[in-house]
């Protein structure tokens, strides 16, 4: 008996020895996050926060924005780019010390066919090219490598430098993946070719600060450092993302110091947080938005005074100070702050809730008892408090608000197939640009329900003006920067006032870290991990 | 003229197979008719309509709906699950990681709460109406009435923040992460395969906590069976009759009482357990625990058939095989069934 006793004694010393070892690894950043939606680290394809996240630190693409002005551009694998005078053509040198993971020298012929890839898998992210002119059938004569270093791409029309840059040649499309790999893994069905989308989806050989080396879906994600990559070598040798999906969860990680970052933090918990000397609160305002998005093939909803009146409804300072702490900032344009083009911040946000305005707006429609309609959202996040907001405010004028929250899938499906009243739903911009909103928002070239341009959250409104498509298309094409700010400004005040969506806030993205933690740099469109040092 | 254990074992087999059809078709086509386009959460919702066509059609969703059942069952027996479309892997490598660790924690936890629970259910049963037997019914009632979620976070505040006492969310520490190399997909069982004793302690420290969360909730109905069984059996005139011939107290009631109520027992046992398998979702979440629930659960909300279907044929079959068990294990312990 004695002799049990001292063992289960051991036992409960070793157990609670292995559990008094916190503290994260010195050389590594141990970050928290939801890793739920993450299902490929393919550039091609990767459609969703966490592997776009991810992957930007594993691989660059040929420009990247200026790290203190997103409307600027800056080189990344590309050294420098030259426009031809007829504006059709962009000759990039790449650096010449651009080498993948294993030391293997990565060339414009890489690249060549990592653009050609996009294309010809055309999955969601080929539309970074498609929607310049690029096409699977022409690819080979438009994007070539004219040597090792030299691609050379020809577009369709002369695009302003800036905007192509920011738009095409910033974003993944761009990333130099190893074509040797790539074909040697490719794997043929029916006799086409995957280019070597099975095998990127858990290897993306490209050139970037970390390499992918464990995958764990939905438990962990593992990065180490590329040490023969052409910048500035990343601090910290690896980088270890876990799968936490639970707020509360996360914040005792962190605050015990088992992780460095944590990324999936609700209001709550950050606000309890923010008083904790060992933690610091970072906050990037991101190119998103949660938004109202109205069917205007309903004849009540079609009418442009009703859509309006849901503008004076939403309480945008109230909710600013109370359910958006943390989580966005009031706006109503839809353009993003911090975009080439975007309206000042107050220029951005001209309604504030007046229930009054509401109901006048209401009557002139001819709706002065108010209607019902149904309203579908996402059951997640802020969403349905945001939901009963608009609802509660809407019940004043008279207008009846049905609430149905569904899972993100079940409601992007029903966007996607014009299956909806009013719908509370959020997007995210491309490119910081004001035509990366635009261009899809505003803009929609065939309305016919066959035409089923879903990609369009305009088409998926039923919604099209002819002005606003000629105006957006004019001003994608004009050169004078000046000129192009002008345009953009009209459209969004326009668009405020007759458009299909009412925006209500822009997308903060808030990560708290370490105060161990520093230079852990977090931007609109990526979060550098390569910088953090301990 | 066949043997007759050769009957019954075609008898058997047959009868799981047309339940295991019969549970992957209603699964498969409930699963067709949920709003839920598995197609969206693969190309992403930005994505234009000729992608979409063009995965609808990589993924046979344009053929007819029998046509797709048909070519998922000659998959499946075939042994290929096919890709789960929210992880992007292969639904079998994906369920070789998810299913150990959640059999790891589930085995625990059952394990916990039959220590605990039958001795229990036990007490309350013979000291009824006494403090015990309070106590006992308040332990019960807390257990079935208190909110998984809520008892893994309040456990987690005090042993694993305030106490020091356990590892927190997660099946390791990251320093212990990459170490052991699978072999089994039992970390407890690989750490120790490997000698690695350190990342066998940390493992422990870490599935101790939600097992003993989730084998509270298995004690408490454990106990309450445990002690309406054991009511039912000390209020028969045997136990009596053993007494009056001079038998001990707790003679009785272990050798006669306690081996009557074993058939019961263990069918409870043995559903609690397989509940713990498929129905630990939110002690899996609120831990980070890589496990079957969640994936089911993901695997539900995105959509995604094969790892539903195959998740639901794995559940089958555990329900089936535990009512085997429970059958083989009532002719062992009750001769008057064989």
């Amino acid at each position: 008996m004695a002799i049990l006793i001292r063992a289960g004694a051991a036992c409960v010393a070793l157990l609670f020895a292995g559990a008094a070892q916190a503290a994260t690894p010195k050389d590594a950043l141990v970050i928290a996050w939801n890793l739920d939606a993450l299902i490929t680290f393919d550039p091609a394809q990767i459609a969703e926060v966490n592997g776009n996240d991810i992957v930007r630190n594993v691989c660059d693409p040929l420009v990247g924005y200026d790290p203190n002005d997103t409307a600027k551009i800056a080189p990344r694998t590309a050294e420098s780019w030259s426009v031809s005078p007829d504006g059709l053509t962009i000759t990039f040198t790449l650096k010449p010390n651009l080498q993948f993971p294993s030391g293997k020298k990565a060339t414009a012929q890489d690249l060549a066919w990592s653009m050609h890839r996009v294309l010809q898998l055309g999955f969601g992210n080929s539309a970074n090219l498609t929607q310049w002119g690029f096409t699977k059938d022409k690819a080979a004569e438009q994007i070539r490598a004219a040597d090792d270093r030299t691609l050379v791409v020809t577009m369709d029309r002369p695009y302003p430098p800036n905007l192509i840059l920011s738009a095409a040649f910033a974003s993944n499309v761009t990333f130099i993946l190893d074509q040797e790999e790539g074909t040697r893994n490719a794997k043929i069905t029916e006799g086409k070719s995957d280019y070597g989308n099975a095998f990127f989806k858990t290897n993306p050989v490209c050139v970037g600060p970390y390499h992918v080396t464990r995958w764990n879906s939905n438990d962990v994600v593992i990065l180490e450092r590329n040490d023969v990559y052409y910048g500035t070598k990343a601090a910290l040798r690896r980088v270890i993302i876990r799968h936490v999906p639970e707020s509360g969860a996360e914040r005792l990680l962190l605050e015990k110091g088992d992780i460095d970052v944590a990324r999936l933090l609700n209001t709550d918990d950050l606000r309890a947080l923010a008083g904790n000397p060992d933690i610091h609160i970072e906050q990037s305002l991101m190119h998103g938005y949660t938004y109202l998005d109205f069917n205007t093939s309903d004849p009540i909803l079609g009418n442009p005074k009703v859509r309006l009146a849901f503008r004076y409804l939403i309480d945008y300072a109230g909710l600013g100070r109370s359910i958006l702490e943390y989580q966005g900032k009031p706006r109503a344009s839809l353009v993003p702050e911090g975009a080439f083009g975007a309206l000042n911040e107050a220029d951005g946000l001209p309604f504030k809730l007046d229930i009054d305005k509401a109901k006048q707006l209401l009557t002139e429609a001819g709706y002065p008892n108010g209607f019902e309609k149904k309203f579908i959202l996402s059951a997640n996040n802020i969403s349905p408090n945001l939901a009963q907001h608009i609802a509660s405010n809407a019940s004043k004028v008279g207008v009846k608000l049905d609430l149905e929250q569904m899972a993100d899938a079940n409601l992007f499906t029903r966007a996607r197939s014009r299956d909806f009243e009013v719908m509370l739903i959020g997007w995210g911009a491309g490119y910081p640009d004001a035509d990366s909103m635009i261009s899809r928002h505003a803009v929609n070239p065939d309305n016919r329900a066959e035409a089923k341009l879903a990609q369009y959250p305009s088409w998926r409104s039923a919604w099209q003006d002819q002005w606003i498509n000629d105006m957006a298309d004019k001003a994608r094409m004009e050169r004078d920067p000046e000129k192009r700010i002008a345009m953009y400004h009209e459209i969004q005040t326009y668009m405020m006032q007759n458009g299909p969506m009412a925006y209500i806030f822009q997308t903060v993205r808030p990560i708290a870290v370490r105060k161990e933690v520093k230079n852990f740099i977090i931007r609109p469109f990526d979060v550098v991990y390569g910088s953090a040092t301990k | 003229m066949l043997p007759r254990w050769l009957k019954v074992t075609a008898r058997l087999l047959g009868s799981m197979l047309v339940t295991l059809l019969g549970l992957l078709a209603l699964t498969f086509f409930i699963g067709r008719m949920l709003p839920v386009d598995p197609v969206v959460s693969i190309i992403g919702e930005q994505a234009d309509q000729s992608t979409y066509n063009m995965v609808y059609h990589q993924l046979g969703l344009d053929k007819p709906l029998p046509v797709q059942f048909f070519v998922y069952v000659r998959a499946m027996l075939t042994g290929d699950f096919g890709n789960a479309l929210f992880t992007g892997h292969r639904v079998a490598d994906d369920l070789s990681r998810v299913f150990p660790a959640t059999i790891e924690l589930a085995t625990f936890a059952i394990a916990i709460g039959v220590g605990a629970g039958v001795p229990l259910g036990m007490l309350a049963a013979v000291f009824r109406g006494s403090a015990i037997d309070h106590v006992a019914r308040i332990i019960g009632l807390l257990g079935y009435s208190s909110p998984t979620f809520w008892l893994g976070l309040m456990g987690l505040i005090i042993f694993y923040a305030m106490l020091g006492l356990v590892g927190g969310p997660g099946q390791l520490d990251v320093s212990y992460i990459d170490i052991v190399q699978p072999h089994t997909g039992f970390i407890l069982v690989d750490s120790l395969l490997e000698g690695e004793t350190d990342v066998f302690w940390n493992a422990l420290s870490h599935i101790i906590l939600p097992a003993s969360i989730l084998g509270y909730g298995s004690m408490a109905y454990i106990s309450r069976m445990t002690r309406s069984f054991m009511l039912e059996q000390l209020s028969q005139e045997y136990v009596t009759a053993a007494r009056v011939k001079g038998l001990s107290r707790w003679k009785v009631i272990w050798r006669h009482a306690f081996r009557n109520i074993l058939v019961q027992l263990v069918t409870i046992v043995a559903l609690a357990y397989a509940f713990l398998l498929e129905g630990a979702v939110l002690t899996e979440t609120v831990f980070a625990w890589p496990g079957f629930g969640h994936y089911l659960t993901s695997g539900l909300l995105a959509g995604d058939m094969n790892a539903v279907l195959a998740c639901v044929l794995i559940i089958g079959t555990i329900f089936i095989a535990l009512n085997l068990l429970a059958d083989v294990l009532y002719r062992l312990l009750d001769p008057r069934t064989r």
